[in-house]
């Protein structure tokens, strides 16, 4: 929810409360007083009348307000005060009155004296409250909602300029700079501590960055030294065959520290987002193009591959990630697939699946995506392939996913 | 044909030195960013190897001394940074080729001969070996003058060894340079020997020798 919606809502929310409360306590309270008015009245209406009486010795005549009769044979009875309805001939309804009536003696004559006057209607008294109310609520919240907006418009300015350069932001940046000359202190101190946090972020996105390219710099240049001292040594004419295989198993084992640094490199940059360039990637033709590196690797094992490449797939990734995913599943798929076996690709939006035959697996399909996990230790594959794969996937919020039914197994990538 | 070496690990210099040298080079070389620089000013150079990881600067901003000071140089990029950036950077900035340590020595031999013959220094398209030729620039191949119909891998193959005639060559090396990435899927080199065999059938069936000789289950040597 937006923060000017949010500020809004409350304010609405409490004042409405509030203005509730307020009326049901101006009801009662102006009741009270109307009453406690009214009573006061009526009493001294009783005392004029009989004052009146004594002095003139008249009957005062007002319906319905005052009504004084001669009565005979009656018990005295002091003032009491009852709430009755009388029917108004003008207005041709019921009006609620108070009255108060007494049996008095007055100069040796008995009088019924009866004052009244109006009740205010509670239903009208309510209505007047709740029309004054709700005007005053309706003000309040108008002005509220503008003094709001103007408030948001100018104050929440910076934070609304913080938030557009943040959403820019890239560790690969060399520099991050957030205005810190604001009018109000806790904007500015806002964006000195980003402006903190994305320094230390950078330099340490930077570092990252240094020490992977430092440490393949510093490892492959020996290897390169090795294995070209190696090669240079294998150049000897008169070299024995048991000191060719001695240099063979070097070599080989030379290759595959190389790789493997290679690899571990290139796990470490993907977590460390180090691929961030993107482009629109068209996977078909990649797809295409890849299989047909494999093309002496099918004939050699004898596989029957099955293809269903919707053409034109397009993805907004990164290019180099996306070509080692599919260099990863598909190299795999030729790999382990038995001999006379069958591959299957299928690519459509959103969607790319590669199986291939195999027996099934002797481990937990959930290992398969560990680092380091080979199901045959005999193999010399890394085991970092599909770890790589898994990485990239979430990187790019892919789901990836392992099956095995009908002695294919195929893995599945939901873009 | 001059070459110049800009790398700082002495014994990797070394080594090209004496490869390079016995292909008929003539080499030269600089192990900093301030040798090279020097080196850059006073003399000319056919063709120039590059390491991007150099002391005392960066190995980009000597890309642009090269374009400026040695613009004819066919410019190969040697790196073990394996960063995609600088590969994109490195040819967009003009270099010629690019090559990841480590590398078969074979490998960056055939880059820089091919890299020698695309600016045609030695004013020729044809590699010849005894009764085969190969016209890079057509891509047709003759034995005792007939043309041969070779594949595209069998093309490859011959044209690798021709150009590291008389040397060792590894089978992984031949493996990489015609398969590239994808040859770490293959269980074993079989389809490497198979297309070798017939590479040899083909040459044979013109009266061609066998020069594809099989040493140690290392590799192979083209030679007479």
């Amino acid at each position: 929810m937006k923060l000017l919606k949010k500020t809004n809502r409350t304010y609405f929310i409490i004042s409405a409360s509030a203005f509730v409360v307020a009326g049901v306590l101006i009801y009662f309270v102006l009741s009270f007083i109307f009453e406690d008015q009214l009573n006061e009245k009526l009493k001294s209406d009783m005392d004029s009348i009989v004052r009146a009486i004594e002095r003139d010795n008249t009957v005062p005549y007002y319906y319905p307000f005052i009504e004084v009769r001669k009565v005979y044979g009656q018990t005295i009875r002091p003032a009491n005060t009852v709430d009755t309805l009388l029917f108004d001939e003008s207005e041709r309804e019921s009006i609620p009155f108070r009255q108060i009536s007494s049996v008095k003696i007055i100069k040796g004559q008995m009088y019924l004296i009866v004052a009244r006057d109006t009740l205010l209607e509670k239903s009208d008294l309510l209505l007047i409250i709740g029309v004054v109310i709700g005007l005053v609520f309706a003000l309040l919240n108008i002005s509220l909602y503008f003094i709001n907006r103007k408030l948001s418009i100018n104050i929440w300015k910076p934070f609304y300029s913080t938030l557009d350069h943040l959403k820019g932001f890239s560790p690969d940046d060399h520099e991050f700079k957030l205005s810190t000359v604001n009018e109000i202190d806790e904007f500015t101190e806002l964006n000195k501590t980003l402006e903190n946090l994305t320094s230390k972020v950078i330099s340490d996105y930077q570092s990252l960055k240094r020490f992977t390219e430092d440490a393949s710099h510093e490892i492959q240049t020996p290897l390169a030294v090795i294995q070209s001292r190696l090669e240079a040594l294998i150049q000897y004419p008169d070299i024995k065959k048991d000191q060719a295989e001695l240099i063979k198993s070097a070599y080989t084992s030379v290759q595959r520290i190389s790789k493997l640094i290679q690899t571990l490199l290139l796990l470490t940059k993907i977590a460390n987002y180090q691929f961030p360039e993107k482009s629109r990637v068209n996977l078909s033709e990649l797809l295409e193009e890849k299989i047909k590196l494999f093309e002496d690797h099918i004939k050699s094992k004898s596989l029957i591959l099955k293809k269903e490449i919707e053409p034109e797939v397009y993805l907004e990734t990164n290019f180099f990630l996306t070509e080692s995913m599919i260099m990863n599943l598909f190299g795999n798929a030729v790999k382990h697939s038995l001999k006379e076996g069958i591959i299957n690709i299928r690519l459509r939006t959103g969607y790319l699946g590669i199986s291939n035959t195999g027996s099934p697996l002797s481990v937990p399909s959930d290992k398969l995506f560990e680092r380091f996990y080979k199901i045959d230790k005999s193999t010399v594959s890394q085991g970092l392939g599909l770890a790589i794969v898994k990485e990239i996937c979430r990187l790019n919020r892919w789901e990836i996913s392992y099956e095995y039914k009908d002695d294919q197994h195929t893995f599945k990538v939901k873009f | 044909m001059k070459i110049l070496i800009i790398e700082d690990e002495k014994d990797l210099v070394e080594i090209m030195n004496n490869y390079l040298g016995s292909e008929g080079f003539l080499c030269e070389s600089a192990s900093s960013y301030f040798e090279a620089e020097d080196s850059l000013s006073v003399f000319k150079y056919d063709i120039i190897i590059l390491d991007l990881t150099l002391p005392g600067g960066d190995g980009l901003d000597l890309i642009k001394l090269i374009k400026e000071r040695n613009k004819e140089a066919g410019l190969l990029i040697v790196s073990a940074k394996n960063s995609l950036d600088d590969k994109i950077k490195g040819l967009d900035m003009g270099a010629d080729d690019y090559i990841s340590k480590p590398f078969h020595l074979a490998e960056l031999n055939s880059r820089i001969k091919s890299l020698a013959r695309r600016r045609h220094f030695d004013g020729t398209n044809e590699l010849i070996f005894n009764e085969i030729k190969i016209n890079v620039e057509s891509n047709e191949i003759s034995v005792n003058g007939e043309i041969i119909d070779l594949t595209k891998t069998e093309y490859d193959i011959l044209l690798y060894f021709m150009v590291n005639r008389n040397k060792l060559i590894t089978r992984e090396s031949i493996a990489e340079h015609v398969w590239g990435d994808s040859i770490s899927y293959a269980d074993n080199f079989d389809f490497v020997y198979s297309h070798i065999k017939n590479l040899r059938k083909k040459i044979r069936q013109k009266n061609g020798g066998n020069y594809i000789h099989n040493l140690y289950g290392i590799g192979y040597k083209f030679s007479d």
